[in-house]
């Protein structure tokens, strides 16, 4: 069972403020409660496979520039920089 | 002007001058005007598409060489970048996102002079299977506006299905292609993972989504694929299909092929007309020489949980970058620090895609990822070995698209766990990178049932040769708007 | 015992693309902002396009460092969120389905000690922040993504080093073997930096982040080490944390931010297939790999005969061995060895220096084989050596330009040397029965022409005169 304090602090992880809570974490519950499923799935010994790409068709080494300013199509800057709200 | 041509017919009509594609990209604005206020299926109308087709009548007059599409009007999934139009995801958070760039799928079709007709509604960033979760309201179905289109590319489906577009271009990461086709009478595409490319497509969970087209036949899917498909240097993980013709040899039939009825995607619970459509489509493709018999497929039990908690980890690492710091919408930063900004700048974001941040950062965290992501993956790998299995037996699998029936706007939108069970039937073609499609087949009590046929990856021609001969042996009623 | 491990992360300079897009891989040549695209800068829809090259190159690397190289490598993705970060995650390896990172364990030895590498990534360089403003509280944050993107790849030891001796020849002969490579100029601002983590007998492990260059590296470890052993004679506990290295003041500093322990949310990076790197393609990377500095330094020596010290330095330096590999031939090799590490060192001992250098393999050949002909005296070729490097003329034409030629002329030397025995009655009687002492009077002869007398003519014409 997942716990109140877990999704709180997930949200905070994903940069995600939570205000209506119970909505929330009702149905945040209820969708990974249905995810219990998987532990009867016997999938245990399963490998995890990814399609696969030979080195030799990968993109081949060369510089070329993007064709328009893209910085000038973009928000929030300053001069030529981007700006972003203070570290804390 | 008749608006609902196919794409191969309009084809054909603009090549032997009995229509303009100025005359019919006009009647096809009005018809926009005329229904979509009270369909939903735009968000955005391409204010400029009129000069673009004067500019290829102009260009088939002079008898230069014109693209394949000849001013064809397509609407495009608002997922999709256009370069110098604005791209939204249907999300307040990109509300002034404007793509400086064009999607491959776009630069292809602009090549054979396609016309983007408007940008189509979704559910926001594609988590839906309803449209319901567009922060710009629902789409509606065209067969009844009480009830919901599909989704989550709802208003591709819509726009086709009535006539407000020839075809359109959504995008499938569990059936979100399929599924409003279904529910809107349309033929929908879910390729082999890799034979599209995915440059410019805005991602939901990437490893596993394909963009497909929805259109009124099969034909002009693979019209459509003969334009989209193939390697692309942009997308590592395109496939070379070798500049396959999908239309060449599309009456070829389904004679002595066998196809497997899928057991568990007809289980307790799907509703009865769409079990006696199923069953009449197995009957008519035997009656077409196929031999078909009931296959297991134990994991799909599993693929419903394992997709989600797939879709939710990427989506929570997909949608990190939407922090409205490059690109968004406007906000100011004064008054605030990198977090607090990011957090308020995020409540942008709709209550469905919170929830599945959320579970995606969740499920692959690391207390957790044992449990549920890696677990998830493995279902994947084994239920893929499952279907590699049935495909030593089987030329092609059958199943209906949804195991229900369109169903009312605000009907499942609070029961999170239902809707997820809507996905039952289309999730294990995205899981294991098969193709798979949407046939139009039925519709009962005035509402359409689509029947899905799928195949081994990179056998989409024989897919669409079989889906054919299905789509040739029914004459489905019009749809009532 | 004193540990410490250290986290590399170098550049592919020398590479013409970044890690996923076309853009520019060295940056330092563009205004802000200017050496971006829609990849690089996380664009919604923008998907990574794989530099085959970086690929190839941090192989390399793995397999100069003796690390195992899988057939297989795969990228993951790090997620947490950062303004440096246009996608808010970043693409890098690890080895959580098996080593598939380009390189697996290795190690080498720095001098008699192995220091044992746990394993080789390649990722991506995040953007560069700015912070402007004089108080925390009228701070803004700006940001210059040109280096977003760049390729790098993470060297991870295990903590093997015991003091910062090690640490620094250990990086030395890290930078001179990117360099030998080809892949990297570690002399470049930002190309090198490091993480290290140390602990004395005893302590906690202590993690240093931020050292921007070798040079830091070195002095952070080294200051950690006397903080911690300060400490510890004070009997006061050395906790376990994670502490910043202030360039400016050169001391590490407490990382007091509640940092909570970030979860990255480790998985694989979908857009990016596995990578399949069969043996034949190893075994061509392994054969197109320049020849290592050791194999290098023993060839000098057992060829050559060129003295070891004399070997070291000129193997170690891609510059100065590619010269030296131009230019010589079996008979001169001794004699170039030495003009590049007594004379040519001198003269170019910088980098600006060595850029502006005009000189190249044809001149250092004509200059051993004038220096072994007799046609220049060694301090001569000195002199034009120093105008060659300026001007990069001919051999030819700077002897005559500065009249660097031998005297070679036996009556002209003869009169030289009839003086110098007159005026040296006494070093002659010495050199009578001492023919050791002659030198002398070489010597004598030498300063009397400026040093352009054939010597072994002179020492010749000298004996003859004195028997």
């Amino acid at each position: 069972m997942v716990t109140e304090e877990e999704i709180e602090k997930v949200a905070k992880l994903m940069k995600i403020e939570v205000e209506d809570h119970k909505e929330y974490v009702d149905k945040v519950h209820a969708m990974i409660d249905y995810f219990d499923i998987l532990d009867s799935a016997g999938v245990d010994d399963e490998e995890i496979s990814m399609p696969e790409i030979p080195i030799t068709a990968l993109r081949e080494d060369k510089h070329i520039p993007f064709d328009e300013k893209l910085i000038e199509k973009l928000n929030h800057y300053k001069g030529t920089y981007v700006r972003a709200p203070k570290m804390s | 002007m008749n608006l609902k041509i196919s794409a191969l017919d309009y084809v054909q009509e603009v090549q032997n001058g009995n229509i303009s594609a100025e005359d019919f990209t006009a009647a096809t604005l009005e018809r926009i005007h005329s229904v979509d206020e009270k369909l939903h299926a735009f968000l955005s109308v391409n204010d400029d598409a009129i000069n673009q087709a004067r500019e290829i009548d102009k260009k088939i007059k002079s008898g230069d060489k014109v693209g394949a599409c000849f001013g064809m009007p397509i609407s495009i999934k608002d997922n999709m970048c256009i370069k110098n139009s604005k791209t939204t995801c249907a999300s307040k958070m990109l509300e002034n996102f404007v793509a400086p760039y064009d999607a491959t799928v776009i630069s292809k079709l602009k090549e054979q002079d396609a016309i983007f007709i408007g940008k189509a509604n979704m559910d926001e960033f594609a988590m839906g299977l309803t449209t319901e979760f567009s922060a710009y309201g629902p789409s509606k179905n065209p067969w009844n506006v009480d009830c919901t289109p599909g989704g989550s590319s709802g208003g591709s489906a819509v726009s086709v299905s009535a006539f407000e577009c020839v075809a359109s271009l959504g995008s499938d990461t569990g059936g979100s292609v399929r599924n409003p086709a279904s529910f809107c009478s349309a033929v929908g595409y879910k390729p082999t993972y890799g034979l599209i490319s995915r440059y410019g497509l805005i991602s939901y969970a990437n490893s596993i989504e394909q963009i497909g087209p929805v259109t009124r036949t099969v034909k002009d899917t693979a019209f459509l694929l003969n334009m989209i498909t193939g390697l692309d240097p942009n997308d590592n993980t395109t496939v070379d299909n070798k500049n396959e013709d999908y239309l060449s040899g599309i009456d070829s039939g389904v004679e002595g092929k066998k196809i497997g009825i899928i057991k568990e995607m007809m289980a307790e619970g799907t509703d009865p007309a769409v079990i006696s459509a199923t069953k009449d489509a197995v009957s008519k493709l035997e009656g077409l020489g196929a031999i078909c018999e009931e296959v297991s497929l134990d994991m799909v039990k599993y693929s419903v949980a394992a997709y989600y908690t797939i879709t939710a980890t990427e989506a929570g690492s997909n949608l990190a970058r939407y922090d409205n710091l490059r690109y968004g919408y406007d906000f100011s930063l004064e008054g605030y620090e990198f977090n607090s900004y990011i957090q308020k700048a995020r409540k942008n974001f709709g209550p469905e895609v919170t929830r599945r941040m959320i579970i995606g950062g969740f499920v692959p965290s690391a207390g957790h990822a044992g449990k549920y992501f890696l677990k998830a993956l493995k279902v994947k790998n084994k239920l893929t070995k499952e279907i590699n299995e049935a495909f030593k037996k089987y030329d092609l699998l059958i199943a209906p698209t949804v195991p229900i029936l369109p169903f009312k706007l605000g009907e499942k939108i609070d029961d999170p766990v239902a809707l997820f069970l809507v996905d039952i039937n289309t999730v294990t073609a995205n899981l294991t990178g098969k193709p798979a499609i949407s046939v139009p087949f039925a519709v009962s009590n005035g509402l359409p049932i689509g029947i899905q046929l799928l195949a081994d990856s990179m056998n989409d021609k024989m897919l669409l040769q079989a889906a054919h001969a299905l789509e040739q042996t029914v004459k489905l009623p019009e749809v009532p708007i | 015992m004193t540990k410490i491990g250290l986290e590399i992360h170098c550049q592919l300079t020398n590479l013409e693309s970044k890690l996923f897009c076309s853009c520019k891989a060295n940056y330092r040549q563009f205004e802000i902002n200017e050496n971006i695209c829609p990849v690089c800068m996380g664009l919604p829809g923008s998907l990574p396009r794989l530099n085959q090259d970086a690929v190839k190159k941090a192989t390399m690397i793995a397999m100069a460092l003796n690390c195992s190289t899988p057939d297989k490598i795969a990228f993951f993705r790090k997620n947490y969120f950062y303004p440096d970060l246009p996608k808010n995650f970043q693409i890098t390896q690890l080895n959580i389905y098996g080593d598939t990172s380009v390189g697996g364990p290795g190690s080498i030895m720095v001098g008699d000690k192995e220091i044992r590498i746990t394993r080789i990534q390649l990722e991506e360089d995040p953007g560069r922040l700015i912070y402007e403003g004089s108080s925390s509280k009228n701070q803004i944050t700006l940001v210059d993504y040109n280096r977003a993107g760049t390729p790098l790849v993470e060297i991870v030891t295990e903590p093997d080093f015991e003091n910062p001796k090690q640490v620094r020849e250990f990086l030395n002969i890290l930078s001179d073997l990117l360099e030998n490579l080809g892949v990297s100029d570690p002399s470049l601002e930002g190309a090198m930096r490091a993480d290290a983590n140390v602990s004395i007998e005893g302590g906690k492990k202590v993690e240093i982040k931020n050292i921007g260059s070798f040079h830091d590296l070195e002095k952070a470890v080294h200051f950690e080490i006397t903080r911690q052993e300060s400490l510890h004679s004070r009997e006061i506990e050395i906790a376990q944390e994670t502490r910043h290295w202030d360039d400016k003041r050169k001391i590490t500093i407490s990382s007091r931010s509640k940092e909570e322990a970030l979860d990255y949310r480790y998985f694989l990076e979908g857009d990016i297939p596995w990578v399949t790197i069969d043996p034949a393609i190893q075994e061509k990377l392994k054969s197109e790999m320049p020849e290592s500095i050791s194999s290098k330094k023993e060839r000098y020596v057992s060829k050559y005969s060129i003295p070891n010290q004399v070997a070291d330095v000129l193997s170690s330096d891609k510059f100065y061995s590619d010269l030296f590999e131009d230019s010589h031939t079996e008979s001169n090799a001794k004699e170039i060895a030495n003009i590049i590490t007594t004379d040519l060192m001198g003269l170019v001992d910088t980098r600006e220096k060595r850029e502006a250098s005009k000189i190249t393999a044809i001149h250092l050949r004509d200059l051993a084989d004038a220096i072994q002909t007799g046609k220049i005296s060694r301090n001569s070729a000195k002199n034009a050596l120093h105008e060659i490097v300026k001007t990069g003329k001919d051999l030819s034409q700077v002897m005559s330009d500065l009249d660097l030629g031998n005297v070679s002329d036996e009556s002209e030397l003869l009169t030289v040397i009839k003086d110098v025995i007159s005026e040296e009655p006494q070093a002659v009687e010495q050199a009578k029965s001492n023919p050791q002492t002659i030198n002398y009077l070489v010597g004598k002869v030498m300063q009397k022409t400026k040093g352009k007398a054939d010597p072994k003519l002179t020492l010749d014409l000298l004996k003859k005169q004195i028997e």
